[in-house]
């Protein structure tokens, strides 16, 4: 700056203001990085000197992101049942009884040849009994029946799995000749179904309902910390800081708060997967079935951080929007 | 640098805190604000710094009319002024140092060079031995010349003081008045509230002075 010692009036004032504008973009780019990196960690410093309130927060939150995250969990593992269950959905074409095994065998060729279908496999009327007596345990009583009474059956597996599809298909198939009826169970399936996507409106909403959680969470304590560093708002105001200065710390605090309720969720989602392993897959097994609990894994953890991260920032920025109205001098 | 064109202020429903106040102010100047307790001085200085809007009559500082600065380049604005508050407003959980240099973190000025000016500027006031001591543990008068190192730490172009020498000794008082004096000689337009009339007499600048809100007399410098 100029020094200057002639009579007032004429005196050029040493322009300090211009300054600020002549400062190169570089400078004011590194100055507004330093400050982003000095609040991240005075945010963490300040929740770290309070480590039991933080925690409790941070668990609040935690809880509030473990429910709809181990329903979501819950319905992806259902999904992989349900596509086990597709291929288990099959037509049963019973054949004409008069058919002997020979002309069977060409319906069912002719069965294979259909548009939608994937593949069928011809039961012969003598395999019929067998596995009926296999499974009913009446072996004696029907070893005493002179005829077989069973028709031969060919099991269709339709290429499409959607029911309405499956439906069409069956009525398609009872036109062949040589086919007696051909019966579809879908109902079970179809109930499976709706139950699914009930299960999956009801995550949704409970996402929607908990998130907004983790916003008032967030935002009450964060109101706090605001009302608590009142004092610090005011005098910064006076003394020419920005809003995005004065909100910066609080910012980060949120999304500290946000990303510690997320990291204690997976830890309470991989806690409660171990604590009910075991029971799930003995139940499974009791129906016959292979069933897993599924784990989160890295990308379904980093995906819950960030959400949980993105939702205690945005829960800072809602809180201190609103508070600064009211402390700021002006 | 400063004009007031007939300005008046009421808060809230009571009489005026000022009433058609006109006077201009020099770049490069330097002057006294007087009056008896609740006459408007820190109002006054209030409307300078934007912290109030008038309620009828113009302000304007550096040819800006302040009425008119959108809410976000207030900051800006108030960073070109620099201002020793009557309640020192210093944050109580920092050292001397870290208040010293708040006006130059907002800024968002390099460390380095920060506490090069906060170390210079505490040297002024006398108090660079006691730059990690926390405001606190300071008395009222060194808490004083904490915010007076605060206002010029940054070199402002205008320098606004309400009651900097309360607390001061005359000794001390003398020795922050020569502070301004510098401050002044070297550009910075400097206005001084206070009701200290020995100094002000003794010093001989231009003398604004207030009765119940009204401007009553414009003495200039001897
Ligand atoms: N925020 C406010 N709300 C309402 N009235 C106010 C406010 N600030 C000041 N006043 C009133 O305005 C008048 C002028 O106050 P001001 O603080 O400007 O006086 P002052 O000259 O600085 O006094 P002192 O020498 O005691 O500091 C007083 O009557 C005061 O009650
Ligand atoms: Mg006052």
């Amino acid at each position: 700056m100029t020094r200057r010692t002639t009579s007032p009036e004429s005196q050029r004032p040493a322009r300090r203001g211009a300054r600020a504008s002549q400062v190169g973009l570089e400078s004011r780019t590194r100055a507004w990085l330093r400050h982003h990196r000095a609040m991240w960690l005075d945010s963490a410093q300040r929740l770290a000197k309070r480590p039991l309130s933080s925690l409790l927060t941070m668990l609040a939150i935690a809880i509030a992101l473990v429910l709809p995250s181990g329903l979501w969990l819950a319905l992806d593992s259902a999904r992989l049942l349900d596509a086990e269950l597709d291929e288990s959905a099959t037509v049963t074409v019973y054949l004409d009884t008069r058919l002997d095994e020979r002309a069977a065998m060409d319906v069912a060729a002719r069965l294979r040849d259909q548009a939608p279908v994937a593949g069928a496999r011809l039961v012969t009327a003598a395999e019929g009994l067998a596995e009926f007596q296999q499974g009913v345990g009446l072996e004696d009583a029907l070893a005493s029946l002179e005829d077989n009474p069973l028709p031969a059956a060919v099991v269709v597996t339709p290429a499409d799995t959607d029911p309405d599809s499956v439906r069409v298909l069956a009525s398609n198939l009872e036109a062949v000749d040589g086919v007696d009826e051909a019966r579809v169970d879908l109902a079970w399936l179809e109930r499976l179904r709706r139950l699914a996507e009930l299960g999956q409106r009801l995550a949704l909403a409970l996402a929607g309902l908990f998130g907004l959680g983790v916003l008032l969470v967030v935002g009450n304590t964060i109101r706090l910390a605001v009302e608590s560093r009142r004092q610090e708002i005011e005098v910064v105001t006076l003394i020419g800081a920005t809003h995005a200065f004065v909100r910066r710390p609080f910012l980060y605090s949120g999304a500290w708060y946000g990303l510690g309720g997320g990291v204690l969720a997976i830890v309470l989602l991989v806690l409660g997967g171990h604590w009910l392993s075991a029971p799930v897959t003995a139940l499974a097994e009791s129906y016959g079935a292979h069933f897993t609990l599924p784990r989160l894994g890295l990308k379904g953890s980093v995906l819950l951080c960030f959400c949980s991260t993105l939702l205690g920032w945005l829960g800072a920025w809602l809180a201190v929007g609103r508070h600064l109205a009211d402390i700021k001098p002006r | 640098m400063i004009v007031f064109e007939h300005v008046g202020k009421r808060y809230g429903g009571r009489s005026e805190a000022l009433a058609d106040i006109n006077f201009r102010v020099g770049r490069g100047e330097m002057l006294f604000l007087t009056g008896h307790s609740g006459a408007g001085k820190s109002s006054l200085l209030r409307l300078i710094m934007r912290l109030e809007k008038p309620s009828r009559g113009r302000v304007l500082v550096a040819g800006h009319d302040l009425d008119r600065f959108h809410l976000s380049q207030i900051p800006y604005y108030r960073r070109q002024i620099g201002v020793v508050f009557q309640d020192h407003q210093l944050l109580f959980d920092r050292s001397v140092f870290a208040n010293v240099a708040l006006p130059l973190e907002i800024q968002g000025v390099e460390p380095r060079e920060s506490a090069r000016r906060v170390r210079a500027a505490l040297d002024k006031v006398g108090l660079l031995y006691r730059e990690t001591a926390l405001p606190i543990e300071l008395s009222s008068g060194e808490r004083q010349r904490i915010g007076i190192a605060r206002a010029v730490v940054n070199k402002p172009s205008l320098l606004l003081a309400d009651e900097p020498t309360g607390n001061l000794d005359p000794q001390l008082s003398t020795d922050i008045m020569r502070l301004f004096e510098d401050f002044n000689r070297i550009g910075t337009t400097v206005m001084v509230a206070s009701h200290d009339l020995a100094l002000i007499t003794r010093l001989r600048h231009r003398v604004l002075r207030l009765r119940e809100g009204r401007l009553v007399g414009d003495e200039e410098a001897t």
